[in-house]
């Protein structure tokens, strides 16, 4: 069963007239005739939840639309940043034109005659084969004046931005597209408020809109029943490290992390044991080699219970916010495999070096508490620790999360927090050497 | 005060300025168009130095202080001229666990310069990068050449034998595009 797969490593799919040949584009005719109210029903029903990080269900988010906004605009977030995450770039090289159709059934749901697809400046070759299939169903009349010979307008611009994680985040990707440093906003007001150039705007993954002509076009119940619980669908997984497979693969949302390494990654290279799994992009915190038999799914990551709460310290739990823990999330889809030999020290010092570089300097938790992080967590990896660093770190953490406008506050917390709940004697271990050696040394210096 | 310049936007841009221009609405358009007409302005001219800034300002009838501002803030945009190639190289966590630290340190040594150095020929230019979304296929470079904003490569799963080879190609003035995706 494929849904945004179907025609990845197939060149010809590039190609409108492939494309078209293996039913594509047909979702789109058929939302062209239907009443975009009825779309939006669909995709309600079709349980979609956001493939970008948050898990927001996407028909949900379409509804805080004003019934009375005279000018919508849809923006597709194709900034893919999440170190670990890769599967949006897929999309978008292999199956450009299920995004552009994808586009054309959202704007008609929404009544949007403006897309902006924001794509990673980086992002270089996707964007030349984006654009091309956008020119190639603007030459089909699928894009641009009477779409489909009706009386609609639709275009589609492709923005690219210039060099910064942080512009993945919804607001701060607007505050980039309108022109300026990419600054996230406080919400409320949200942008299906006040968003793009202050009307309001739909901000959706690759991914995400990516599944809406198959919904369009199969019914939001059938969409659903593909999936369990409260999500529905499948969803694409990209799996790096020390697996012996890794790669983009579009899986039930049933699969469990064991499951992924075993059955889907071909098992892990050189037969050796699992370490550590990040589930969603380096944002989410790590999963422990015992908490793999859990599925890789939006509301059982966060409350399957075979998964530790996050801890500030030992036996005392990290508070979310209103009482509540944090186990992990479904993030971004992108995973992260490390298998035993892996200095897990390291591992995470990188991580929250990623985030104090990539820190947009608007709030002074985020801005001084990631440097700060960095600095200490890199001088414990390189055994230059001080007793004491390790409740350092943890408090340092804690006075991030949650205190920041947006959410890379967090996404540097949770990760130095899990990887400390999870393997904190290898950071002790790494701050014990240099006292013994220290100690060693000045018994040598005494015997002689 | 700003800087006396003689540069131009070549005519090439202004087409694609005029083509951008309609698709944002009037009173925001030219905000809007700071990050593409900088990305345009340097690969022009090689680099976003004062005098591009005060171009760019001046095109868009933007405050050269807003300008600035926007040219810092983000990675792509270089205030200095760089090498002919532009080899980054990244270590994040899945390059990292391929090897990606290793991988950039040999270019650091064959190249004899260190992060964000160029090489006394000024053919190549060494920056250590965030993720390129390419992680399953580590590490990962990205090799760009100025003045040919159209080779899009991404170089994968990287060792030492094939940074060499790479490195040998861009000493010899080409970027190996047999080797990349």
């Amino acid at each position: 069963m494929k849904i945004i797969s179907t025609h990845f490593d197939e060149p010809r799919a590039k190609d409108i007239v492939y494309y078209e040949s293996t039913g594509g584009y047909q979702a789109a005719r058929k939302a062209m005739t239907m009443d975009p109210h009825g779309i939006v029903d669909e995709v309600k029903a079709s349980n979609l939840r956001g493939r970008g990080g948050a898990g927001f269900p996407t028909g949900m988010k379409w509804g805080f639309i004003p019934k009375d906004a005279r000018e919508v605009y849809l923006v597709i977030n194709a900034d893919e940043s999440e170190p670990g995450t890769f599967k949006d770039r897929h999309i978008l090289y292999w199956n450009p034109h299920v995004l552009v159709e994808g586009i054309i059934c959202t704007a008609r749901a929404l009544h949007v005659r403006n897309v902006y697809v924001y794509i990673r400046g980086e992002m270089l070759r996707e964007y030349r084969v984006l654009q091309d299939a956008i020119e190639q169903a603007y030459r089909k009349n699928y894009l641009g004046e009477h779409i489909f010979g009706t009386t609609e307008n639709l275009h589609v611009t492709v923005h690219r931005g210039a060099g910064a994680y942080i512009c993945g985040e919804e607001t701060a990707l607007l505050s980039s597209l309108e022109g300026d440093r990419g600054w996230p906003r406080l919400k409320p007001p949200f942008p299906a408020i006040k968003g793009l150039f202050g009307k309001p705007t739909i901000v959706n993954n690759v991914e995400t809109i990516a599944n809406v002509p198959w919904i369009v076009w199969n019914g939001g119940k059938a969409f659903a029943e593909l999936g369990t619980g409260r999500s529905g669908g499948l969803r694409l997984l990209s799996v790096c490290g020390h697996v012996n497979r890794p790669g983009v693969y579009e899986l039930p949302l049933t699969v469990t992390g064991r499951q992924l390494i075993d059955d889907v990654c071909g098992g892990m290279r050189k037969g050796r044991a699992v370490k550590g799994v990040i589930p969603g992009g380096v944002s989410m915190p790590v999963l422990a080699a015992d908490e793999l038999d859990v599925p890789f799914e939006f509301d059982a990551l966060m409350n399957d219970t075979r998964i530790r709460e996050l801890e500030v310290r030992p036996g005392v739990k990290f508070d979310l916010g209103g009482g509540r823990t944090l186990r992990t999330m479904a993030g971004s889809g992108g995973v992260v495999v490390m298998d035993e030999s892996t200095d897990m020290v390291a591992a995470c010092a990188r991580i929250i070096r990623f985030f104090a570089e990539e820190s947009c300097g608007q709030c002074t938790p985020c801005r001084e508490g990631s440097g700060w992080l960095a600095k200490v967590v890199t001088r414990v990896e390189q055994g230059h620790g001080q007793s004491g660093d390790v409740d350092l770190m943890a408090s340092i953490a804690d006075g991030i999360a949650g205190n920041t406008i947006c959410a890379l506050g967090d996404a540097v917390a949770w990760p130095m927090l899990a990887f400390l709940t999870k393997y904190r004697s290898e950071f002790e271990a790494k701050l014990a050497k240099p006292a013994s050696q220290r100690m060693e040394r000045a018994a040598q210096a005494g015997a002689a | 005060m700003a800087p006396v310049t003689h540069k131009q936007l070549s005519p090439d841009i202004e087409r694609r300025i005029q083509q951008l221009w309609s698709r944002y609405p009037a009173e925001n358009v030219a905000k809007a168009l700071c990050l593409p007409l900088l990305t345009m302005a340097q690969e022009q001219f090689g680099a976003v130095d004062d005098e591009v800034v005060h171009l760019v300002a001046k095109r868009l009838g933007l405050p050269p202080s807003h300008v600035f501002g926007v040219v810092t803030f983000y990675t792509m945009f270089t205030r200095k001229q760089l090498g002919r190639f532009h080899l980054q190289v990244c270590t994040n966590i899945g390059c990292m666990l391929e090897g990606g630290y290793e991988v950039f340190e040999h270019c650091k040594r064959r190249l004899g310069i260190d992060n964000k150095g160029t090489t006394s020929d000024g053919n190549v230019t060494l920056t250590e990068v965030e993720c390129l979304a390419a992680c399953g296929y580590g590490p990962v470079a990205q090799i760009s050449e100025k003045s040919q904003p159209d080779i899009p490569l991404y170089f994968e799963k990287l060792d030492r034998e094939r940074v060499d080879k790479l490195l040998d190609a861009l000493a010899r003035g080409r970027v190996p595009e047999e080797l990349g995706v």
